[in-house]
C-alpha cells in the first residue's frame, strides 16, 4: 500500500499513519462520548452538573492535547527518519538553483495508503486513506496547537457557560436579558468535532475524503457559529456561512467530477492505482503537466478540463477561505464565540481554502493559477478596505483575515508555493494571537465596538502587548538590512518578492497591478492593525464605566496569548543551529514540477515564474524594502490619525464620504446578492410550488372534473339517450304505430268492408303479381 | 272481352257457375259498402255468401268437374256447413241489430261507430 | 414447517403479516386498543427479524453476500394455464430493501401508539400493506408482482382516507388514482411483453436455471407455438438476447413502448416530476407513521422497478431513453428542492425534499455512461450503485423526517413553520435528534445521505456534463431550505405558535423510534459497504450486462452482420450470456 522509498528501523511508513490516526480520531471520542454521556441526562430530564461540564471540558481538552503531544512526535519522526525531498535545499543563488533543476525529477517523500474503503465500482474506488508528506505534518502540528491553545483558553473564556447563563444580546419580552442553561460541554462538544474534521482534511488521502471532511468543518463551523443560537443574528450568520460555502462546494463538486471522470481516482498519491499527481505528472514527463492524461481526444478538450477541475477546487476554496466573491459569510461568522474566531475562522479552518489549493498545487494549468492570483489580489485589496473602515474589532480582524488568505492566494497563484502555505502558518499563530486577544478585550469591557474601549494597556497590559506582537507580526516588522523581525515578515516578504517577480518576468500593465496591489495592501494592513490597537489600548478610555470595570483576563488566558505571542515571532525563524525551518520543511513537500517558470498555452504571454528565483536579490531587497516603507507608512499613518491626531477620522470620512460609505457597507456585496440571488431564488422557489398549486394541481384536478364529466356525460349520452332512448323509442314507435292505425279504425262497418275488399283485392294482386312463379312451381 | 266471350260459347261448365257465385259475391259486397241500413247489410252478408257457396257447391260437383278433380262433395259440405253458418249469424246479427234499435232507435249503422279506436 | 426451505421461508416472511392481520381480525377483542397495537407491534418485530435473519441465518437461508445472482429462488404453479407461478427470490436489490420495508414497518407501528380511531381496523391494514410491500420487492413473477403492487395500494387508501387529515378523502383518492394510473399502463406493458415474449429460444439449461419444472421444460421445447412467460427473469433474458420485443408498433419497437409505460407506472411511484403532485397531499394528510411508510419504503418501489424491470427488459429502448430518465431525474431534483424552498407547511416541505432526493436516484440509475469508445461500465455502476444506495439513505433519513415532524404535530396540532421557533431551547434532546436527521437529508458526509448523492452526482459528468453540473448545483438549495427550516423551526428564543405548554421533552418511545433511525444514519454514512457488500454485486451485475449490450445499440454492427441476421429471421440462442 504504501509508497515508502526509505526503510529505517522504526518505518515511518507504518508508524506515521497510525500515529496520525490516532491524534485525528482522540478529538471524534472526545465528542461521542460527550455527546452521548451528556445527552442521557438531559433524556431524564436532568441537565450536566457544573463539575460535569468542567470535565468535559477537561476531556476535550485532554484529547486534543494529546493530538497535538502525537503530532509534534509525528513532526520529529519525520525529521529525523526522511531524507530530505532534493528540492528542499533553500538555493541562494539562481546558478545553484539551475543546476538543482536539473536533478530535481522527484517527487516529494510521501506516504499514502487506505485506511478503509467506502466503496468500489469496478476499477473506480472511494475511500478513506491518508496522504502524508511535510505539508501534512507540518500543517497537523499547527492544527493541533492552536486547538490545544484555543481549548485551554476557551476553559476561562467560556466559564460563564458553566452556569445558567444570561445572554445580554437578547431581550425577552418583560423587559429582563435571556436566561438559559450554560451549554460549556456543547462548546467543546463541538470544538472536538471540528478538531477531528479538521485533521481528517489535513489527512485525507484523497479528494473524495477531502470534500467529506471539507463539509464537515463547514457543519462544524455552522454549529460554532450559531453557538448562541437564540440569537437571530447568530443563526442567521450561521446559515449564511454554511450556503455560501456550499455555493462553493457547488463549483469543488464541477471539479470533483472533471477529475474523477476524467482521471479514475481522486487518490492523491499512488496506492496501487496511479494517483492523480503521477498520471498528471508523469515521471516519463519530467513532471511537467500533462493535459493528456484527462483521456480525451482533442488536446484543447483536455486542457479545457484541466482548466475546469482547477478552477472548480478553487471555487471549494474560494468557498471555504472566503475569498471574493464569496467573502461575504466571514465578517458575519463572527457571531460565534471568540475562541472560535480564533480557530476556525482565522488560523485553521478558512485556511483550509488555501491548503487544498496548495496540495492540489499539481492539478492547475497556468491559466487556473492566474484566476486564482486575481481572485487573491481582489480579495486582498477589497477586505482591506473595509477592514479600515469597521468599528467591531472581531470585523476588522474577520476582514483583516480574509485579505491575508488573499495574500496566501495571490501567493499561489503566482506561483509562489511556499510563500503562500508559509504565511497560511504563521498567519495562523498571530491571527490566532490577535483573535485571542480581542476576545480577551471583549471579554473585559462586554463590547465589541472599539469607540467604547480606549487605553485598556493600563488594565490590561498582557493583553495588549501580546496583541502589539501580532499586530507587529502581521503588517510584517522587521528590518531588511539585517534581515531579521517577526514571523509576518518573512511570509509576508516571500509573497511581496514572488509577486514582484511575476511582474517582472509578466510585462503587461494588467499583470502589474498583482505587483502593486499587494504593496498597497500592506500599507492598508498596517494601517488597519494600528488603527485597532491604538483605538484600543492608548488614548483616553471612551467609556470610562466600562473601562473602570475592564481587568486582566485569567491567568489560562493570558498564559496562551504569550504562548502563541512566541510563535509568532518565532515561527519564521530558523531552527538554531541547523538550516531547519518552516520554510525548509515545507520544501520538503513541494510538488514535482511545480518550481519550474511555465507559461501559458491560451496567454502565451502569461509566465508563472519559478520561485527560487524571487530570492535573487535583485528582485528580494528592492521588493524586501517596499513592502517595509509601505508597512511603515501604514503604521504613520495610523498614529497620525490615532495617537498625534494630526487628521481627525471624522475629517477624513467627510471628504471622501462616498468611499467611505462604500468602505462602510462592505461594497454592498451583502445587498447586492441578496438582490442578485436571495430574492431571485425565493421568487423561483415561489415560482416552482406555484407551478404545482396553480398549474399541475389544477390540471389535474381539472383532469380528474373532466372525467367526472366525462362520466356524467356518457351516462347522459349513453345510456340515457342511446340504450335508454333505442328502448324507449322502440316503444314508442309502436306505440305511434298503433296510435296512428287507430284512425283507421273509424267504427264504420260499411268502410270496413270497403277496406276488406281493397285489401283482397290488393292481395290478389301482389299475390298473382308476384308469386306467379311460386304458384306455378 | 275474349273470356266472357268465350263463356257464351262454351256449354254450361264451372266457370258459368263461378261468374255467377262472383256476381253475386261482388252484389254483396257493394250492398255491404253501400247499405246504411243494418237490415240490408245483412242481406249483402246473405248475398255474399250464397256467392261462395255457389262457387263451393260448383267446384265440388262431380257433374260439372269428373269425378276425379273433385273431392267427394267436399263442396257440398261446405257449402252446408256456410249455410248453417250463416243461419246462426243472421240470429246473432239480428240480435244485434234489434239490440241497436233498442238503444239508438236507428239501425244506420253509421251511428253505430262505438267502436271505432 | 421446514424452515430451511427458501420457499417456506420467503413465504413466510411475506405473509406473516398478512396471516396475522386476518388472526387480530378475527380474534383480536375490540376494545382493547393497547393490545392490538402491541401484539401488531410484535408481529412486525418478528418480521423484521425474520428479514435480517437472512442475514446472520442458518444454512439454507441464509443470504450470500457478494453473490451477484438470485438467490433462493423457487417457483410453484399457480395459474397453469397463462403459466402464472408463485416465483420469488431475493438478490442484493431486493434484499436492501425487504430489510427496509420490515425496518420501516416495525419503527412506523411503533409510532402509531397515538391512534387511537379504530385502532383494530388501522392494523390489519397496516399488516396488510407490509405484506403487500414485502411482496413486490420478492416477487420474481410478473403476474404476482402486480398483484402484489395492487394489493399494497388499497390498505394505503384507506390508511391515508381514514387516518389522515381534514382533506384525507382528496389525498387518498389523489394518491390511489395516481398510482392506478400508473399500474393500468404497467398492465398493458405486462400484456405487451407476455404476448410477444416466446421461452422457446432460451433453452433447456436456462429454463432449468429459472426453476420451470422438467416435464413442462420438454413440454415448452417441443412446442409448435410461442410460449409466453410472466418470469421476469425470463423476460429479462428475452429482452436481452433475443428480438422478440423488437416488433413495431407505430414507428417504435415494443420494447420502447414498454418501457415508456413501465417507466411512467414507476415514476409516478417514485415519483418524479410532472407526476409527483400526489405526494405532497398525500403526505401531509396522511399520519406520522404513514407518511413514514409512504416516504420509506412505498417511494422506493418505484425506483426498484425501473432497476428490476424496466432497464433489463428493455435494455435498447433504456439506452436510447435514458436522456429522458436523466433528465427527469434532474428536473426533480431541481424542482423539489426549490419547491422546498417555498412551503411553510413542514411536512409539506419534507415532502417536497423527497420528490428532490429521489431525483437523484432515477437520475444515478438513469447514467448509462458505458459509452463509445471505451463502454466502460464503471461509472453507471457507481450512479446505479449510489441511486440504490440513495433509496436505503432516503428511506432512513425521510422516515425519520417525517416522524420529527409528527412528534412536534402531536404536541402542537400545527405544521406552519413560521409559527415555531425555540423548540431547541424547549426540546433538546428532540432537537439534537432532527438536527441530526436532517443534516442527514441535507447530505452531510458522514450520514447516510452524502453517500448515495455524492456517488450519483459523481458518476454523471461521464455520462452528461451540463446535466452533472445542474445536478451539482442543488446542493447549494438542499442546503438552504434545509437549513433555513432549521433555524426557524428549532433556534431562536420565543415559539411563535399556540400550545406552547405541550411542547414536553421527547418520551422514551420517540425516542426509541428517533435514535435508532439516527443511529443508522451514522452507520451507513461512515461505512457504507453495510449496504453496499450486500448490494453492489447485484447491482453492478445488472449495469454490466445491460453495458455489454451498449456497442450493439450504437448501431456499430457491422452491415453484413445485420443482413445475415435478416436472411436468418430465427433467433440464435448461442450468444445469450450466461446468467
Amino acid at each position: 500500500m504504501q509508497s515508502a522509498r526509505h526503510s529505517t528501523p522504526m518505518n515511518p511508513a507504518t508508524t506515521l499513519p497510525t500515529i496520525l490516526a490516532i491524534a485525528w480520531l482522540l478529538p471524534l471520542a472526545a465528542f461521542a462520548l460527550v455527546w452521548v454521556g451528556y445527552s442521557l441526562p438531559q433524556m431524564a430530564g436532568g441537565r450536566a452538573s457544573y463539575g460535569a461540564q468542567r470535565t468535559a471540558g477537561w476531556l476535550a481538552t485532554g484529547a486534543i492535547g494529546t493530538s497535538c503531544v502525537l503530532a509534534i512526535v509525528a513532526l520529529i519522526i519525520w525529521l529525523t527518519q526522511t531524507a530530505p525531498h532534493e528540492v528542499a535545499t533553500v538555493h541562494e543563488t539562481a546558478a545553484a538553483h539551475q543546476a538543482a533543476s536539473e536533478h530535481m525529477a522527484s517527487p516529494p517523500t510521501s506516504y499514502s495508503g487506505i485506511y478503509y474503503t467506502l466503496a468500489q465500482f469496478g476499477k473506480l474506488r472511494i475511500s478513506i486513506g491518508y496522504y502524508i508528506d511535510a505539508l501534512t505534518i507540518a500543517m497537523f502540528a499547527l492544527v493541533t496547537l492552536i486547538s490545544t491553545c484555543v481549548h485551554i483558553y476557551s476553559m476561562g473564556y467560556m466559564h460563564e457557560e458553566l452556569e445558567d447563563m444570561v445572554d445580554r444580546e437578547i431581550a425577552t419580552p418583560d423587559g429582563n436579558y435571556y436566561h438559559r442553561p450554560g451549554r460549556y460541554h456543547r462548546f467543546y462538544q463541538y470544538l472536538s468535532l471540528f478538531s477531528f474534521s479538521m485533521l481528517g482534511l489535513l489527512l485525507a488521502g484523497n479528494l473524495a475524503m477531502v470534500f467529506m471532511f471539507w463539509e464537515l468543518v463547514g457543519i462544524c463551523s455552522y454549529f460554532l457559529i450559531g453557538f448562541y443560537f437564540e440569537r437571530p443574528s447568530a443563526s442567521y450568520a450561521a446559515n449564511k456561512a454554511f450556503i455560501v460555502n456550499r455555493v462553493g462546494d457547488f463549483g469543488m463538486l464541477i471539479g470533483l467530477m472533471a477529475l474523477w471522470s476524467c482521471l479514475g481516482t481522486l487518490d492523491f498519491g499512488d496506492s496501487n492505482t496511479p494517483g492523480m499527481f503521477s498520471q498528471l505528472r508523469s515521471e516519463a514527463h519530467q513532471y511537467e503537466l500533462d493535459a493528456a492524461a484527462m483521456g480525451s481526444e482533442s488536446a484543447d478538450t483536455n486542457y479545457l478540463l484541466l482548466f475546469v477541475a482547477g478552477v472548480g477546487l478553487f471555487c471549494g476554496c474560494v468557498g471555504k477561505s472566503a475569498q471574493f466573491p464569496l467573502h461575504t459569510w466571514l465578517p458575519d461568522a463572527m457571531e460565534g464565540p471568540t475562541p472560535v474566531s480564533a480557530l476556525v475562522h482565522s488560523a485553521t479552518m478558512v485556511a483550509a481554502g488555501v491548503y487544498l489549493v496548495g496540495r492540489c498545487y499539481p492539478i492547475f494549468v497556468p491559466e487556473a493559477l492566474l484566476v486564482i492570483a486575481i481572485v487573491g489580489a481582489i480579495t486582498l485589496t477589497l477586505a482591506a478596505t473595509i477592514a479600515i473602515t469597521a468599528y467591531d474589532i472581531k470585523r476588522v480582524l474577520a476582514y483583516s483575515t480574509i485579505s491575508q488568505l488573499g495574500y496566501m492566494m495571490l501567493a499561489l497563484g503566482l506561483g509562489g508555493w511556499a510563500a503562500g502555505l508559509f504565511h497560511l502558518i504563521t498567519h495562523a499563530f498571530f491571527k490566532s494571537l490577535l483573535f485571542l486577544c480581542s476576545g480577551s478585550v471583549i471579554h473585559a469591557v462586554h463590547t465589541n465596538d472599539m469607540r467604547q474601549m480606549g487605553g485598556l494597556r493600563h488594565k490590561m497590559p498582557w493583553t495588549a502587548y501580546t496583541m502589539l506582537i501580532g499586530c507587529l507580526a502581521i503588517i510584517g516588522a522587521g528590518i531588511p538590512a539585517l534581515g531579521i523581525g517577526l514571523s509576518g515578515y518573512f511570509s509576508k516578504d516571500a509573497i511581496i518578492e514572488q509577486a514582484w517577480s511575476f511582474a517582472r518576468v509578466n510585462e503587461s500593465s494588467g499583470y502589474q497591478l498583482l505587483m502593486w496591489l499587494p504593496l498597497g495592501g500592506a500599507f492598508i494592513t498596517a494601517c488597519y492593525m494600528f488603527r485597532l490597537w491604538f483605538m484600543t489600548f492608548t488614548g483616553m478610555p471612551a467609556n470610562t464605566e466600562r473601562y473602570d470595570h475592564a481587568h486582566e483576563s485569567p491567568r489560562s488566558m493570558v498564559g496562551v496569548l504569550v504562548l502563541l505571542a512566541v510563535f509568532a515571532v518565532g515561527v519564521g525563524w530558523h531552527v538554531p543551529g541547523s538550516k531547519l525551518s518552516v520554510t525548509s520543511l515545507l520544501e520538503r513537500a513541494r510538488p514535482a514540477g511545480t518550481l519550474e517558470t511555465t507559461t501559458g498555452t491560451w496567454l502565451p504571454n502569461l509566465t508563472v515564474p519559478d520561485e527560487h528565483l524571487s530570492h535573487e536579490p535583485q528582485i528580494a531587497i528592492p521588493a524586501g524594502w517596499s513592502a517595509f516603507a509601505m508597512a511603515m507608512g501604514g503604521l504613520l499613518l495610523a498614529a497620525i490619525i490615532y495617537v498625534w491626531r494630526w487628521l481627525r477620522a471624522e475629517e477624513i470620512q467627510q471628504s471622501f464620504s462616498p468611499i467611505h460609505r462604500l468602505f462602510v457597507n462592505a461594497w454592498w456585496f451583502d445587498q447586492l446578492y441578496d438582490w442578485m440571488f436571495v430574492r431571485p431564488a425565493l421568487w423561483k422557489s415561489k415560482f416552482f410550488a406555484g407551478i404545482d398549486r396553480y398549474v399541475i394541481d389544477p390540471f389535474v384536478n381539472l383532469l380528474a372534473r373532466g372525467t367526472a364529466f366525462l362520466a356524467r356525460a356518457l351516462d347522459l349520452v349513453v345510456d340515457r339517450k342511446a340504450v335508454d332512448g333505442s328502448i324507449n323509442g322502440l316503444a314508442r314507435l309502436t306505440w305511434d304505430f298503433g296510435n296512428s292505425l287507430h284512425r283507421l279504425q273509424t267504427g264504420n262497418l260499411r268502410q270496413y268492408v270497403v277496406f276488406i275488399v281493397v285489401g283482397l283485392l290488393g292481395l290478389f294482386a301482389a299475390v298473382s303479381l308476384c308469386w306467379k312463379y311460386a304458384l306455378a312451381g | 272481352m275474349p273470356i266472357l266471350a268465350s263463356l257464351l260459347t262454351e256449354p254450361i261448365g264451372v266457370a258459368h257457375y263461378m261468374v255467377v257465385g262472383a256476381v253475386l259475391f261482388v252484389c254483396g259486397v257493394v250492398c255491404m259498402a253501400t247499405k246504411r241500413n243494418a237490415l240490408g247489410i245483412l242481406m249483402g252478408i246473405e248475398l255474399v255468401l250464397n256467392g261462395a257457396n255457389v262457387n263451393l257447391v260448383a267446384l265440388g260437383s262431380p257433374y260439372l268437374r269428373g269425378e276425379s278433380a273433385t273431392l267427394m262433395l267436399d263442396g257440398q259440405l261446405m257449402a252446408m256447413f256456410v249455410i248453417v253458418l250463416a243461419a246462426a249469424e243472421a240470429a246473432v246479427a239480428l240480435a244485434i241489430a234489434l239490440n241497436f234499435y233498442n238503444n239508438f232507435g236507428s239501425i244506420d249503422v253509421d251511428r253505430a261507430n262505438q267502436l271505432k279506436g | 414447517m421446514n424452515l430451511d426451505s427458501p420457499a417456506v421461508y420467503l413465504s413466510l416472511l411475506t405473509f406473516l403479516p398478512a396471516v396475522a392481520a386476518v388472526a387480530i381480525a378475527c380474534f383480536a377483542p375490540k376494545d382493547n386498543a393497547e393490545l392490538i397495537k402491541k401484539a401488531t407491534l410484535a408481529v412486525t418485530v418478528v418480521t423484521f427479524v425474520l428479514s435480517i435473519g437472512m442475514l446472520f441465518g442458518w444454512p439454507g437461508i441464509e443470504f450470500k453476500a457478494g453473490q451477484a445472482e438470485m438467490q433462493h429462488l423457487f417457483s410453484v404453479d399457480w395459474i397453469p394455464t397463462f403459466r402464472i407461478d408463485y416465483l420469488m427470490g431475493i438478490d442484493g436489490i431486493s434484499l436492501p430493501l425487504v430489510v427496509l420495508t420490515t425496518f420501516i414497518t416495525m419503527l412506523g407501528m411503533g409510532a402509531s401508539w397515538p391512534i387511537d380511531k379504530h385502532v383494530k381496523a388501522y392494523c390489519v391494514l397496516l399488516l396488510l400493506l407490509e405484506t403487500g410491500m414485502i411482496g413486490v420487492f420478492l416477487a420474481l413473477d410478473f403476474f404476482l408482482f402486480y398483484v402484489f403492487w395492487e394489493v399494497m395500494l388499497l390498505p394505503m387508501y384507506f390508511l391515508i382516507g381514514i387516518w389522515g387529515g381534514p382533506r384525507r378523502e382528496y389525498a387518498a383518492i389523489k394518491f390511489f388514482l395516481f398510482t392506478l394510473f400508473g399500474s393500468v399502463l404497467m398492465l398493458v406493458a405486462i400484456l405487451m411483453l407476455y404476448f410477444s415474449s416466446d421461452l422457446r429460444p432460451l433453452g433447456a439449461d436456462k429454463l432449468a436455471e429459472l426453476k420451470v419444472p422438467a416435464e413442462r421444460i420438454e413440454q415448452i421445447l417441443d412446442a409448435d407455438t410461442p410460449q409466453h412467460t410472466f418470469n421476469i427473469l425470463a423476460l429479462q433474458q428475452l429482452g436481452q438476447s433475443t428480438e422478440q420485443f423488437k416488433t413495431e408498433l407505430w414507428g417504435w419497437t415494443y420494447e420502447r413502448w414498454a418501457f415508456l409505460l413501465l417507466f411512467i407506472g414507476f415514476i409516478i411511484k417514485v415519483p418524479s416530476v410532472p407526476l409527483h403532485t400526489w405526494l405532497p397531499d398525500a403526505h401531509v394528510e396522511a399520519p406520522t407513521p404513514i407518511s413514514m411508510i409512504l416516504a420509506g419504503v412505498l417511494l422506493k418501489m418505484g425506483g426498484y422497478g425501473i432497476i428490476r424491470i424496466c432497464y433489463p427488459i428493455c435494455p435498447e429502448a433504456g439506452y436510447d431513453l435514458a436522456w429522458l430518465v436523466c433528465s427527469l431525474g434532474v428536473v426533480s431534483m431541481v424542482y423539489g428542492a426549490f419547491a422546498a424552498l417555498a412551503q411553510n407547511d413542514f411536512k409539506r416541505l419534507v415532502a417536497y425534499s423527497s420528490v428532490s432526493h429521489m431525483g437523484y436516484v432515477v437520475l444515478g440509475l438513469g447514467v448509462w455512461s458505458a459509452m463509445s469508445p471505451t463502454y466502460n461500465a464503471d461509472y453507471w455502476k457507481m450512479g446505479m450503485n449510489g441511486a440504490m444506495f440513495q433509496m436505503i439513505a432516503h428511506g432512513i433519513s425521510s422516515a425519520g423526517m417525517f416522524f420529527m415532524v409528527g412528534v412536534l404535530y402531536e404536541r402542537v396540532h400545527h405544521r406552519q413553520i413560521d409559527q415555531f421557533g425555540g423548540i431547541f431551547a424547549r426540546m433538546p434532546v428532540y432537537s439534537g435528534l432532527a438536527v441530526g436527521i436532517f443534516f442527514a437529508g441535507l447530505g452531510l458526509p458522514g450520514l447516510c445521505g452524502f453517500i448515495g448523492e455524492f456517488f450519483v452526482v459523481l458518476s454523471t459528468w461521464k455520462y452528461c456534463i451540463p446535466l452533472a453540473v445542474v445536478a451539482a448545483a442543488v446542493v447549494i438549495l438542499t442546503a438552504a431550505y434545509i437549513l433555513w427550516t432549521l433555524q426557524r423551526v428549532y433556534l431562536g428564543t420565543t415559539y411563535l405558535g399556540p400550545h406552547e405548554e405541550a411542547l414536553t421533552p421527547i418520551t422514551p418511545r420517540e425516542m426509541w423510534i428517533a435514535a435508532p433511525l439516527l443511529a443508522l444514519a451514522i452507520l451507513f454514512g461512515v461505512y457504507p459497504r453495510a449496504i453496499l457488500d450486500y448490494m453492489e454485486p447485484s447491482v453492478s451485475l445488472t449495469a454490466d450486462r445491460l453495458a455489454s449490450k451498449t456497442s450493439d445499440f450504437d448501431g456499430e454492427q457491422q452491415p453484413e452482420a445485420k443482413v445475415a441476421q435478416a436472411l436468418s429471421p430465427q433467433v440464435e440462442t448461442t450468444d445469450i450470456p450466461k446468467l
